[in-house]
């Protein structure tokens, strides 16, 4: 206990300096935060994607690839399925902007069983069943669009030949932001085949929801296996390895991150080490003083490595203050590429950071604590500073 | 003024602490300078993928060749329009192409990812940069061959030379590497037109038409007669901005890399002045001495302003020196505007150095100008009561 006052009256003998490195940490650390909730956000997107059970079919020649409308209703047949719907991304371009938010075409029969966990008005589902070019969107999208029921949102087609001519029959809710338009699959079809256009008939994706008793492994084998030997084998996967593979697409980040994060957990060590150094220099005499009085060497250990850590810790937790607040603040700007909040990844990784800076602080102050409890009594008295 | 030699002695006189702040900064610019040596890679790439007198001819309403198709007899059309350059047999530097996107598996488990294959007729070599075969040779029409970059063949399972590349069922084997300046098309896998349509069974598809133009001004007027087409229903994009389009990702990361910066540069400057505050603090004497024999207080403000600076940019330089190592180095990620994968080498052009060293500078200035103020501020008396 008196060690900790101790080490707390050492730490406000230099206010400046100390603030100094704990800023120093803070704003370094800041930086590790955002990061590593990156990767955070990544981990709670395939959680996500496991929790529902849904598997995701595509051709296995990747998204150019056909999938025959067809395939929906044999997906439908296969035991353990217990939903299924044909997803098609449009992509296409709203006003002037380009691709400002996602759009899919579905089958509003069962799109609603399989993401059993959206919510949507049954009116307003009927009144989207039985029109052609109706649509639904999320409702964080339509109150940023400030979209009312029955507004017209036209959508010019860039990948399909083909402009969409929606109606809003309906908004649904989600557990996050999906920042998704859903649209009938027949309307986009039925307009690519009058202009006789390639990709009609095309599924694009198909999702499916299993019954929870069944294995996503082997349900996804089943149905690879039974289109294997087509014109059009698939390629089936549960939807947090789906996920996963939009984040491989990135390239190999964690490997960036990591290297980002040594070259800075380095840094950080040096300049903790470096403060801790030149307090330990001014204060020479005192140490041999308090070990002439009996400190043990132990305890001067103690006091030393204690106030490294509290100074970094104590930037560990400004640090991963400011970067939480930065990262809601990346929510709140751009909920499409940050579609979680900071209480919604809050997790092991923060404790992870947490450690990382009691660590920089063991680190930074090993040398000046050895040297303090090794410094002669004599010497130490004799220094003239 | 105060020599600098005073400067340069204390550094070295303290040269642990000197040596800590140093790798210290070093370290952070090294990060920050990787990062933006990964957007001016990409940037370049892209930026050299283009030729001013080249154009490309879309489905009107599509953006990129992925997302376009057109029609055979109309590709012909374009093809026989007037203004487009011949090469040295007189040929019309012209291809049809087809180019399409396979979802493959990266080496070392680098999970799967979007990959661009391109069918091309003859003369589509011709319009790239530089393209060359270093090793193997080029593909035969009719074998299912296919030439990409060695770049490539790093990356991708089954893309290195002998290895067949599996598309609908049918091997495509790779026979040969090319270089093109390292433009984008060396992020692509090439083969005959012909052989990869009917793979894909969609004989007779293609996405697009290159060509290049006899010079600017018909370049102006195809680009008008392609557009202004009702039959064609056709339009002809200007490869430069092309090509500039597909930048948002290296957008994305040169945004990153301005964070990682603004982080870091806080961080580091915090540290530089806490050096500078334990050098001024423990020259209290030496301050007052050097007023006492009557220089200004400007020159002594300047002095540890100075050596401040020398400090943070011996980092700074350092940083920059050991990012060398990266050059040249290859890497990718997803152009977003493809859908697929673009590989490209770490680049430290001029711009992306003199970033690094104007952080450098600003942690010195910053990070010294309170302490130096301090140090000016002291009363000659009682600095040189100091012990």
């Amino acid at each position: 206990m008196q060690t900790m006052v101790y080490v707390w009256r050492n730490l406000r003998r230099n206010k400046l300096r100390s603030m100094l490195t704990i800023l120093s940490f803070g704003f370094s650390l800041a930086l590790m935060t955002v990061l590593h909730g990156y990767m955070a956000m990544q981990g709670v997107w395939r959680n996500e994607g496991e929790k529902h059970g849904r598997i995701v079919v595509m051709n296995n020649q990747g998204f150019s690839g056909l999938l025959p409308i067809a395939y929906v209703d044999r997906i439908r047949g296969t035991p353990g399925i217990e939903a299924a719907a044909p997803y098609a991304w449009f992509g296409g371009n709203y006003k002037e902007e380009q691709m400002p938010f996602a759009q899919f075409g579905t089958d509003p029969g069962s799109v609603f069983n399989v993401w059993d966990e959206y919510r949507i008005d049954p009116e307003q589902l009927a009144a989207w069943r039985s029109t052609r070019n109706g649509c639904v969107v999320d409702r964080r999208l339509a109150a940023k669009r400030k979209w009312k029921l029955g507004e017209r949102i036209p959508l010019k087609g860039t990948y399909y030949p083909f402009n969409l001519d929606l109606v809003l029959c309906g908004v649904f809710d989600s557990p996050m932001n999906t920042d998704s338009l859903w649209f009938q699959w027949q309307y986009l079809d039925e307009g690519l085949k009058l202009m006789n256009a390639p990709g009609a008939g095309n599924a694009g994706t198909i999702f499916a929801k299993t019954a929870r008793s069944t294995s996503i492994a082997r349900i996804s084998q089943t149905i690879d296996d039974r289109f294997a030997s087509s014109e059009n084998p698939t390629r089936t996967q549960s939807e947090a390895a789906f996920a996963q593979m939009f984040a491989d697409m990135l390239g190999n980040i964690q490997t960036y991150i990591r290297n980002i994060g040594l070259a800075v957990g380095f840094s950080l060590t040096l300049v903790a080490a470096n403060a801790m150094a030149m307090s330990m220099r001014e204060r020479t005499t005192e140490i041999a003083v308090l070990k002439a009085i009996g400190f043990s060497r132990r305890r001067v250990l103690a006091t030393v490595l204690g106030e490294a850590c509290a100074i970094t810790l104590l930037g560990g937790v400004l640090g991963i203050s400011i970067g939480c607040m930065c990262l809601q603040a990346l929510h709140e700007v751009n909920s499409q590429f940050f579609p979680f909040g900071i209480h919604e990844m809050l997790g092991p990784w923060l404790l992870y950071l947490l450690a990382v800076s009691a660590g920089i602080g063991v680190a930074s102050g090993i040398v000046p604590a050895v040297r303090a409890a090794q410094l002669s009594v004599i010497n130490g008295l004799r220094r003239v500073v | 003024m105060i020599p600098i030699k005073y400067n340069i002695r204390n550094l070295r006189v303290r040269w642990v602490t000197t040596l800590m702040t140093v790798v210290g900064t070093g370290l952070v610019v090294w990060a920050t300078v990787l990062s933006f040596g990964l957007s001016d890679g990409l940037d370049h790439a892209l930026r050299i993928s283009g030729d001013d007198l080249d154009l490309i001819v879309l489905r009107k309403g599509s953006t990129d060749e992925t997302s376009s198709n057109i029609d055979q007899k109309l590709a012909r059309e374009v093809a026989n329009l007037d203004g487009i350059a011949r090469d040295n047999s007189g040929e019309p530097m012209c291809s049809a192409e087809f180019v399409t996107i396979l979802t493959k598996p990266r080496r070392h488990d680098g999970g799967t990812t979007n990959l661009i294959v391109r069918g091309l007729q003859e003369g589509g070599r011709g319009l790239r940069p530089n393209f060359r075969i270093v090793r193997g040779r080029d593909v035969r029409p009719g074998l299912n061959e296919a030439i990409t970059s060695e770049r490539m063949a790093e990356r991708f399972e089954n893309l290195a030379l002998g290895e067949k590349l599996e598309i609908n069922k049918v091997n495509f084997e790779i026979v040969g590497y090319f270089e093109a300046a390292g433009s984008a098309a060396e992020s692509e896998v090439w083969t005959d037109l012909r052989d990869v349509t009917s793979a894909r069974r969609t004989p007779g598809a293609l996405s697009s038409v290159n060509l290049r133009v006899r010079d600017e001004q018909s370049k102006l007027a195809l680009l008008n007669r392609i557009r202004d087409d009702e039959q064609f229903k056709l339009d002809a994009v200007d490869e430069m901005q092309y090509f500039e389009k597909q930048m948002t990702a290296s957008i994305a990361i040169q945004f990153v890399g301005f964070a990682i910066a603004g982080f870091l540069t806080l961080g580091a400057m915090f540290a530089a002045a806490n050096t500078m505050y334990a050098a001024v603090a423990s020259r209290g004497r030496e301050i007052g001495a050097l007023r006492a024999i009557g220089f200004s207080r400007r020159s002594v403000l300047s002095s540890f302003l100075f050596e401040s600076v020398v400090l943070c940019l011996l980092g700074g330089v350092l940083g920059c020196l050991a990012t060398l190592p990266f050059n040249g180095l290859s890497t990718g990620t997803a152009n977003w505007a493809t859908f697929s994968e673009i590989t490209f080498a770490f680049r430290f052009g001029p711009i992306v150095l003199l970033r690094g060293v104007a952080m450098a500078l600003t942690m010195g200035v910053l990070g010294g100008l309170f302490p130096a103020l301090r140090a000016v501020r002291m009363p000659i008396t009682s600095a040189l009561r100091e012990t």
